[in-house]
């Protein structure tokens, strides 16, 4: 059971790499530090329902560690890294209160946290509290993405949960 | 279990106050014309942009690489930068806004205030 | 969290009970002065009035100005501040021992810095005109102000006017109960008392060999005051000619040093000093400052070593880019 559920993590934290590395190809839609689609969330959210939190915090780490490394920013972890910490966490008390049916919730709520934790780094990182007026802004941005990626995750989770590759729950 | 319409509502509120204070802050203009340039929260270099007369620039350096900052008569933006994101860059001008222009990468921030910031800049030239 | 709410409680405190920065831009002498004042703004048009008056009578190409007809009648009386002026420069020329000489005038218009049109004075025109140099040979007496100068000599206070002008401006200040002000008289700062919130003034010292700054000097109640060949030069067959004249040659001073910051209580003095103490060389000057008690120093020389006074140690910074320059501290033993 172990090496199907490493295959399984690590095929997983693969595909979420190679979403982020497309993604940073994408022009920046509008010049604000911090808004993008955050596509790779669909990986982390699917897998917070198909998996659990374990998987799902090592698929996290690995993918915003490796993916610090291919964009050559290893300023980015630090924002990358306290941001999806404290989105995880969000989607760890979500879970329980979440139907297979409210995942898009997750996702949004996830986003938002997402984008505190970004912002909070970004201040300390620059010592600027004045940066907090960008966080309506990434707000705005992150629900509207983190709609579109949740219910993205929703209908992949409510598929592959019937596959036996994820019939595995710790 | 909440409902699902719950939770609409509850992101639906969450997104209006922020759409609300995003459209407020754009619209609040700057509250001076002392653009101040901070690397890693320490105050750089200040120029009064309603004081300059001849367009200008600037270079700011650091361990992962350079800024350079163009200075005209009541703006000033990042011309040029070799940052991954290039964000700043593409921030444009920077004329009477309450957001600052944001280099993360290099840890820049350029912010109109309305003194220069007290704490580190020079005072004068000796010369 | 903690840093934010700290930083609203500055905002607060700073807003609260600073009094207000008022600030003036003059353009006078050939230069621009920026007064900064934390106070009453009626002073400032005070300070602007003095500008002007004291420019009116030390100009040395204004018709009708004191200095004007001194020179070109021979003999003359000053007023007022001009009169404090000369006396304090004539002091001065006598304490630098000639390194400072106000009656270099003639030289230096003869290499064209006084107009623009440079030019290198053919040796023999040098050498008849710098026989007229001696501030010994003027006669001035301090109490009436009458002057005479002897024949073909003509004075210029440019060389301190600018120092005595920010000090005035500074007794100006602090006689209308202002405790904080900033001069900068085209690059020669002087200081009243700290900034509002208790901190030292900030004064950058040029990079004389570029545009960036050497370094840092923290102030309070003093005046800082470069001389430098950057300021105004010309070139000539690849050699470089400065602004600042060795009265003992008529040439431009070659002592070494490319750059000398003064730092002291009084403008007149510091202003004065970087230019005789960029004539001197290092060895002269730091044994001039040996001997004084009233001022400090930074000389750069032409091998792009820093040297400082002992008394600015705790006070000048090299600036980050400049931290690989050898600094030495010059000591009184």
């Amino acid at each position: 059971m172990q090496t199907k559920r490493l295959t399984r993590d690590a095929l997983l934290a693969a595909i979420a790499l190679v979403i982020f590395v497309v993604e940073l190809q994408l022009p920046s839609p509008v010049p604000i530090p911090g808004v993008k689609l955050g596509l790779a969330n669909v990986i982390t959210v699917a897998s917070m329902f198909l998996m659990g939190p374990g998987d799902t915090l090592m698929i996290l780490l690995v993918r915003i560690l490796l993916g610090s490394i291919f964009a050559g920013q290893m300023m980015a972890l630090i924002y990358s890294l306290s941001g999806g910490m404290l989105c995880f966490l969000a989607m760890l008390l979500l879970r329980r209160i979440l139907t297979m049916r409210q995942i898009w919730v997750c996702s949004v709520i996830g986003a938002i946290f997402h984008n505190i934790g970004q912002v909070l780094a970004a201040m300390a990182v620059t010592s600027t509290p004045q940066l907090a007026v960008y966080l309506p802004v990434l707000l705005v941005s992150g629900i509207i993405t983190g709609v579109l990626t949740g219910l993205t995750a929703q209908f992949a989770a409510n598929r592959l949960k019937l596959h036996p590759f994820f019939s595995h729950k710790p | 279990m909440i409902s699902t319409k719950k939770w609409v509502a509850i992101i639906g509120v969450i997104l209006l106050l922020s759409a609300g204070a995003a459209l407020y802050l754009s619209f609040r203009g700057a509250s001076g014309t002392v653009a101040n340039v901070y690397q890693d929260g320490k105050c750089i270099y200040s120029v009064d942009l309603s004081e300059v007369e001849e367009p200008f620039t600037l270079s700011v350096s650091c361990e992962d690489g350079t800024n350079t900052i163009a200075i005209e008569p009541g703006r000033i933006c990042i011309q040029d930068a070799d940052c991954p994101d290039q964000v700043c860059v593409k921030s444009g001008w920077l004329k009477n806004s309450a957001s600052p222009i944001v280099c993360l990468p290099h840890k820049l921030v350029i912010r109109l205030e309305n003194s220069p910031d007290s704490a580190n800049t020079i005072d004068a030239v000796a010369k | 969290m903690k840093r934010l709410a700290a930083f609203l409680l500055m905002l607060v405190l700073l807003t609260g009970c600073a009094p207000k920065q008022v600030s003036t831009t003059v353009f006078a002498m050939d230069t621009v002065m920026k007064l900064s004042v934390y106070g009453d703004e009626a002073v400032l048009d005070e300070a602007e009035a003095l500008i002007h008056q004291l420019e009116a009578q030390v100009s040395v190409t204004r018709e009708g100005s004191e200095l004007y007809s001194l020179n070109h009648t021979g003999s003359g009386t000053v007023t007022g501040h001009a009169k404090e002026l000369l006396d304090r420069a004539l002091a001065l020329c006598s304490r630098t021992d000639g390194a400072l000489d106000i009656s270099i005038y003639p030289v230096v218009r003869s290499w064209g810095f006084t107009t623009g049109e440079y030019r290198v004075p053919d040796e023999e025109a040098l050498a008849s005109l710098l026989s007229h140099v001696d501030y010994k040979k003027i006669d001035f007496d301090a109490g009436s102000g009458a002057v005479s100068l002897s024949p073909d000599m003509e004075i210029d206070l440019g060389s301190v006017t600018k120092g005595y002008l920010s000090s005035c401006l500074i007794a100006l200040f602090r006689e209308n109960g202002i405790t904080s002000a900033l001069v900068n008289l085209g690059g020669n700062v002087q200081a009243l008392g700290t900034k509002p919130d208790g901190s030292l003034w900030q004064v950058a010292v040029q990079d004389p060999k570029n545009d960036s700054y050497l370094g840092v000097l923290s102030i309070a109640d003093q005046a800082v005051i470069t001389s430098g060949g950057y300021e105004r030069y010309f070139e000539e067959d690849g050699k470089t000619y400065w602004h600042i004249i060795d009265p003992a040659t008529g040439a431009p001073a070659q002592s070494g040093l490319i750059s000398v910051t003064i730092v002291g209580t009084d403008g007149t003095t510091c202003d004065a000093l970087s230019t005789a103490l960029f004539v001197m060389g290092l060895e002269n000057a730091a044994d001039f400052w040996t001997a004084s008690d009233d001022f400090e120093a930074i000389f750069v020389t032409e091998d792009n070593t820093v040297y400082i006074t002992q008394g600015l140690q705790d006070s000048f910074t090299l600036s980050e880019d400049h931290s690989k320059m050898e600094l030495q501290v010059i000591t009184r033993d």
